[in-house]
C-alpha cells in the first residue's frame, strides 16, 4: 500500500501546461518569490544527437551581441550532483526512483543557484534540456507521470520550450557517427533485451513517443531538427525575437537604458 | 530543497533494497526514523508541506508508526550532555535564524516538534512519552508492537477460517 490514499493530490497538481511562464508551475519553493524579477527563461529540449549545443551556442553569441546577458544552464551539470550522478551510473545501482530523484537534486540546486538569481538579475537563461527529459526518461521507465509532474512542482514554466523533433532513424545515425551508443542512452537498464542496438532503437523510439505526447501538455514550439543548422537556427531567433520585441514593449521607455 | 531531494534519493534507495525486500519475504522492519522525519524537517525548514508529502507518495505506509516524543528543553539538555558540539544542518545553522548554534537548534527543533505534533493526528502516529526511563519506554513500545502483532494474527486465524 503507499501512502497515495493519504495524500491523493487533485489532477491539476505538479507541472503542466497551463502554469504561466516566468511562475513555478506548482506548489512554490515558499522562501524564493518570483515577482518582478526581469530574466526570461528559455529551455530547449530534444532527445540526443538533435544538436542543441551547437544551437545554442550560436543563440548566446546572438543574444550577446545585440546586448543581451546570457546564461547557460544544462542538465546534470549542477556542482553539486554532477559527479554524483556520474558515479551513480557508472557503478549501475540506480533504480527507477532513484534516477529521477537524482536529476531532481540537480535541478533543484541549479534553480536555486543559477536559473533564478540569473532571473532576477535580468539575464536571459538558455538552458539546455529541462525538466521534460527528466519526464520523459521517468515516463519510459514506468515512473507513475503524476507523481514526476508533482515532483517538478517546484519548476518555473519557461517563457519558451524549443522541442527539436527527430525523427528515429535520422537520431540513430547521428548518435553512432558521432560518438556510439552507451548503457544509459540504449535504456539497457530497462532490460529490453540483450542487443545494445535493438534496446537503443526500442529505448529512444519510447522517448520520442513521450516528448510527442508533451508537446502539446506544455506548449513546446515544435521544430524539425534534421533541417541544416543555420536554418533551425534562423527560425529559433525569429521566433526569440518575436517573444523578445513583445515583453520588452510595455516597458518601452526604460528600455535603452543600461546599468 | 535539495536537502530534501537528497534525503529522499537515499530514502527511495534504502526502501528498494532494504525494506521491500524484507518484507516481501515476511519478515519484520524496524526502520529509525521513516518519511515523517522528512516531513517535519523539511517542512520546518521551509519546503511545501503538500510538496513533501507528495514527493514520498511511493513509501510504504507502516503497519505500526511510533513517535517518541520529548519537551524541546528535555531534547537540547541530552543533546548537549551527549556531546560538546551540534552538528551543522541538525542545529539548522543553514537557516540563518540564529549564530549560535544553541539558540539556533531550539528554534529549528521547536519547529520540527511543532510539525510532529500535526503528523501525530494526520497520520495516526502511536505516541511514546520519551521523558521517562528507557525501561519504561521499551515496556511501553513492546505492548503497542506485541498489541499490533497479535491483531495481525487474529486477522490471520479469521482469514484461514474463513
Amino acid at each position: 500500500m503507499t501512502m497515495n490514499d493519504l495524500t491523493n493530490p487533485p489532477d491539476d497538481t505538479g507541472a503542466n501546461g497551463a502554469r504561466k511562464p516566468g511562475q513555478y508551475y506548482s506548489y512554490a519553493v515558499p522562501y524564493l518569490s518570483l515577482d518582478g524579477y526581469p530574466g526570461k527563461l528559455i529551455a530547449i529540449e530534444g532527445t540526443d544527437g538533435v544538436g542543441r549545443s551547437t544551437q545554442i551556442a550560436l543563440l548566446r553569441e546572438w543574444l550577446e551581441v545585440q546586448g543581451y546577458g546570457v546564461v547557460e544552464t544544462g542538465w546534470t551539470r549542477s556542482e553539486l550532483m554532477s559527479p554524483t550522478i556520474d558515479l551513480a551510473k557508472s557503478s549501475n545501482t540506480l533504480n527507477k526512483l532513484t534516477f529521477v530523484l537524482l536529476y531532481a537534486t540537480d535541478f533543484a540546486d541549479r534553480l536555486e543557484k543559477e536559473i533564478i538569481p540569473a532571473l532576477k538579475a535580468g539575464f536571459i537563461v538558455l538552458s539546455d534540456r529541462y525538466i521534460f527529459t527528466a519526464l520523459a526518461r521517468g515516463g519510459v521507465r514506468g515512473v507513475d507521470r503524476q507523481w514526476i509532474r508533482n515532483l517538478f512542482g517546484f519548476a518555473i514554466a519557461p517563457h519558451l520550450v524549443f522541442y527539436l523533433r527527430i525523427d528515429e532513424k535520422t537520431l540513430i545515425r547521428r548518435v553512432l557517427q558521432a560518438r556510439g551508443m552507451d548503457y544509459w542512452e540504449s535504456g539497457m537498464d530497462m532490460k529490453l533485451g540483450d542487443d545494445i542496438y535493438e534496446s537503443f532503437r526500442a529505448y529512444q523510439r519510447a522517448l520520442l513517443k513521450e516528448y510527442g505526447s508533451m508537446a502539446e501538455e506544455f506548449n513546446f514550439r515544435v521544430l524539425d531538427a534534421r533541417r541544416k543548422v543555420d536554418v533551425i537556427q534562423d527560425e529559433l531567433r525569429r521566433q526569440i525575437a518575436a517573444f523578445l520585441t513583445e515583453s520588452a514593449t510595455p516597458a518601452a521607455p526604460v528600455a535603452g537604458k543600461i546599468d | 530543497m535539495t536537502f530534501s531531494l537528497l534525503h529522499a534519493t537515499d530514502f527511495a534507495d534504502r526502501l528498494l533494497y532494504n525494506v521491500i525486500p524484507p518484507l516481501k519475504a515476511g519478515m519484520i522492519v524496524l526502520a529509525d526514523r521513516y518519511t515523517y522525519t522528512a516531513f517535519a524537517r523539511d517542512t520546518a525548514r521551509g519546503v511545501d508541506r503538500r510538496w513533501v508529502r507528495e514527493l514520498y507518495s511511493f513509501a510504504v505506509k507502516p503497519d505500526l508508526a511510533v513517535y517518541f516524543r520529548v519537551p524541546i528543553d528535555v531534547a537540547v539538555d541530552r543533546l548537549l550532555a551527549r556531546r560538546v558540539k551540534l552538528k551543522f544542518y541538525e542545529a539548522g545553522l543553514d537557516m540563518g535564524w540564529s549564530a549560535n548554534a544553541v539558540e539556533s537548534f531550539r528554534i529549528f527543533q521547536g519547529k520540527v516538534l511543532d510539525e510532529y505534533d500535526r503528523l501525530v493526528d494526520e497520520y495516526g502516529l502511536s505516541v511514546v512519552n520519551a521523558v521517562g526511563s528507557i525501561t519504561d519506554q521499551q515496556r511501553i513500545f513492546r505492548r503497542l508492537v506485541s498489541q499490533h502483532l497479535e491483531m495481525e494474527h487474529d486477522d490471520e486465524r479469521l482469514d484461514e477460517s474463513a
